[in-house]
């Protein structure tokens, strides 16, 4: 009867982890192996355990990846700059228009992102009106463009990752017990403040899943960058694609993963370290008591 | 006990990742002897035999816009085959990456006949995934292939390769925005900064910029190709080249995005539907020529029917159906002809029959020399990927 139910956390585990050991353990390890053969596809590649592979996809591609991780840190930035407000306002202002505006937050998803992505090409196209308006107003110079430029690339990355934090950040504020609010104005505490001090870390965990939701998925993006960036915009997906596809350096382009791959927990670790663990989890003591 | 409990607990679950690791790594071992590449095939190159009458089924993969709406149905009716007609290339590169594996493996995934590239047909070739064709089977082909296709440089008896259509790479033109351009070398002209975007296509635009600046593509060396990566790499670096694109150069054209761009002949004459400002104008230095071909993989589970699709286009009344929609240059003798009477202005288009004169300064499609190939690849990859 005791055994059983001890069982049962394992039991649940198991397809996770079955699929996880199928689907993610497995094609990494095929592809560690990968990272370290040599050869061309005319000669074959055979395991020579050549580890340069990984030092070599740093020092030729270093523009590159300090790209992606500028491009994903500034649209991670922006989206957390105007996701926050406006989770804010859908969670405690939006009265009977949540459902309204919540929908409107997730509709984008209905389309293909492919297809999303690519109709800013439309908006944002040389002789548009938005791109005159915008010349207009001197945001844009007169002999100036918006589609493959730097900025658009970035747009592109911030619109179709903002969903990613807005989510996060609205179910942790939606969450929040209002009383905690009430308390603080009776205690004297400016508007200000009680954000500062109450608001703000309580929801913390949903601006640090939010964070993480979007910059992750930003780094190795390749679609903005190919769709409304020139060449002089490539990522480092835009770079594993061109290794796979075009020079059918195999090596190079698993090496290149796993570079991305170590880089990303690097970053997110530092932040996470940063940030505070609790934020992310929750405080240790609040879930000892709940 | 109960902690003994947990003691069992804990080991089954010990022996269930142990059991997991095990089988993830003897996996992982037999990767080891990983089948990516390493042709061996070479040398010995099997003929795809005929069989009596074509039957059964026929599975053709070519690239889209390539085909009129009606040739594929006529053929089945005609031939009593069932085609599975797919426009599921986009990209040899692509198709290549897509396919290899099965075709490292003698398998072609189902597919008779694929259409490619001279240089890519020459690549798998080399590689063993292409059979030759059994020429006493495609009487229709030899007899009706014009002259100039009959023996290129890298099948010169057509023993594996039969064209789709050819083309020629140039440039297109915005007319009303830059009527001057008539040499390669205006790509690099100021007047058209940030209005000029180039083909993604190694063996396309690297020799056009070799030929403006007066060198001969087909015996370029390494390092004449290397410096016209520089030069490009320079161009795009400043501004001047907006983007080095694949087919999407289309997009931007209609859009008005760019003015100038290095492009395949017969999308220009697409482009002219919409807006008849947009021309194929001949560089002075010459074009690039190049062709797509019929080829039949490894494993192409029905060749005998395989040979029946490539004597049906290869008939000048079907040829003519196929020419008129896709605007390439067609392979096929007798179409002229045919044009001369049903619609005169095709008859006359430069870009289906190229004459002599027309092409006089063009080159066959050249490739990056035997030594130091990669690093020529590598280096435009570099500024395909802005790096």
């Amino acid at each position: 009867m005791t055994s059983g139910r001890r069982r049962v956390p394992y039991l649940l585990l198991a397809p996770g982890l079955l699929w996880l050991a199928i689907f993610f353990v497995l094609p990494l390890f095929f592809m560690g192996i990968i990272a370290v053969e040599e050869g061309s596809l005319e000669e074959g590649f055979s395991l020579t355990w050549r580890f340069a592979n990984f030092t070599d996809s740093i020092s030729r591609f270093d523009t590159q990846f300090v790209r992606s991780f500028i491009y994903a840190g500034i649209a991670t930035a922006l989206c957390l700059v105007i996701a926050y407000p406006l989770a804010y306002a859908i969670a405690f202002k939006a009265g009977r228009w949540k459902n309204a505006l919540l929908l409107a937050v997730i509709a984008p998803f209905f389309t293909t992102y492919l297809i999303r992505t690519l109709a800013w090409q439309t908006i944002l196209f040389d002789n548009s009106p938005i791109v005159d308006a915008l010349k207009f107003v001197g945001a844009v110079p007169d002999d100036g463009r918006v589609l493959d430029t730097t900025g658009s690339v970035i747009a592109g990355l911030t619109y179709n990752f903002l969903p990613f934090m807005i989510l996060p950040i609205y179910a942790s504020l939606e969450q929040m017990d209002r009383r905690l609010i009430e308390a603080g104005r009776d205690l004297y505490s400016s508007a200000r403040t009680t954000f500062l001090k109450v608001t703000l870390p309580i929801s913390m965990p949903g601006v640090i899943a939010g964070t993480l939701l979007t910059f992750i998925p930003a780094v190795g993006d390749y679609i903005n960058a190919d769709l409304l960036g020139s060449s002089n915009q490539a990522m480092i997906g835009n770079v594993v694609q061109g290794q796979y596809l075009d020079i059918k350096d195999y090596p190079i382009a698993a090496a290149l993963s796993f570079v991305l791959m170590a880089m990303i927990l690097v970053v997110v670790a530092v932040y996470i370290k940063f940030a505070g663990s609790e934020a992310l989890m929750g405080d240790e003591e609040e879930r000892g008591a709940a | 006990m109960q902690a003994d409990r947990a003691g069992t607990a804990g080991t089954s679950i010990r022996r269930v990742f142990v059991a997991t690791w095990v089988i993830v790594a003897t996996l992982a071992l037999a990767a080891c002897g990983s089948d990516l590449g390493g042709g061996g095939r070479e040398g010995e190159v099997e003929t795809a035999a005929a069989e009596g009458e074509a039957s059964g089924d026929l599975f053709v993969s070519n690239w889209p816009f390539y085909i009129d709406g009606k040739t594929v149905g006529e053929f089945e009716q005609e031939s009593g085959l069932s085609v599975e007609y797919k426009e599921d290339i986009n990209d040899n590169n692509a198709i290549f990456a897509k396919l290899q594996p099965r075709l490292q493996n003698g398998e072609s995934e189902g597919r008779d006949i694929l259409v490619v590239t001279d240089w890519m047909a020459k690549k798998m070739y080399d590689l063993g995934y292409l059979q030759n064709f059994d020429k006493s089977a495609i009487p229709t082909v030899a007899e009706n292939l014009v002259p100039n296709l009959q023996s290129p440089s890298f099948d010169p008896e057509r023993e594996y390769s039969a064209p789709w259509q050819a083309g020629m790479t140039g440039l297109i033109v915005d007319k009303s925005a830059a009527p001057d351009v008539t040499s390669i070398n205006d790509i690099f002209d100021p007047k058209y900064k940030g209005k000029v975007t180039v083909l993604s296509e190694l063996r396309d635009t690297i020799p056009l910029i070799m030929k403006a600046d007066g060198v001969d593509v087909e015996n370029a060396t390494a390092d004449d190709w290397l410096a016209a990566i520089d030069k490009l790499d320079a161009a795009v670096g400043s501004g001047q080249i907006r983007d080095v694109t694949g087919n999407d150069y289309v997009d931007d054209l209609a859009r008005g995005d760019a003015t100038v761009a290095i492009g395949w002949s017969g999308d220009a004459v697409q482009l002219q539907a919409d807006n008849p400002d947009i021309e194929f104008v001949m560089p002075d230095e010459g074009c690039i020529i190049w062709s797509d071909n019929m080829v039949i993989p490894v494993g192409a589970p029905n060749p005998t029917a395989a040979y029946e699709f490539m004597n049906y286009v290869y008939e000048p009344d079907n040829q003519a159906q196929i020419a008129a929609y896709n605007s390439y240059v067609t392979p096929v003798s007798g179409v002229q002809e045919i044009f001369q009477e049903e619609d005169p202005a095709l008859a006359r288009s430069e870009l289906i029959f190229p004459s002599e004169d027309y092409q006089q300064d063009c080159s066959t499609q050249p490739n990056p020399p035997t030594d130091g190939g990669d690093e020529v690849e590598q280096a435009f990859e570099s500024v395909t990927t802005g790096g």
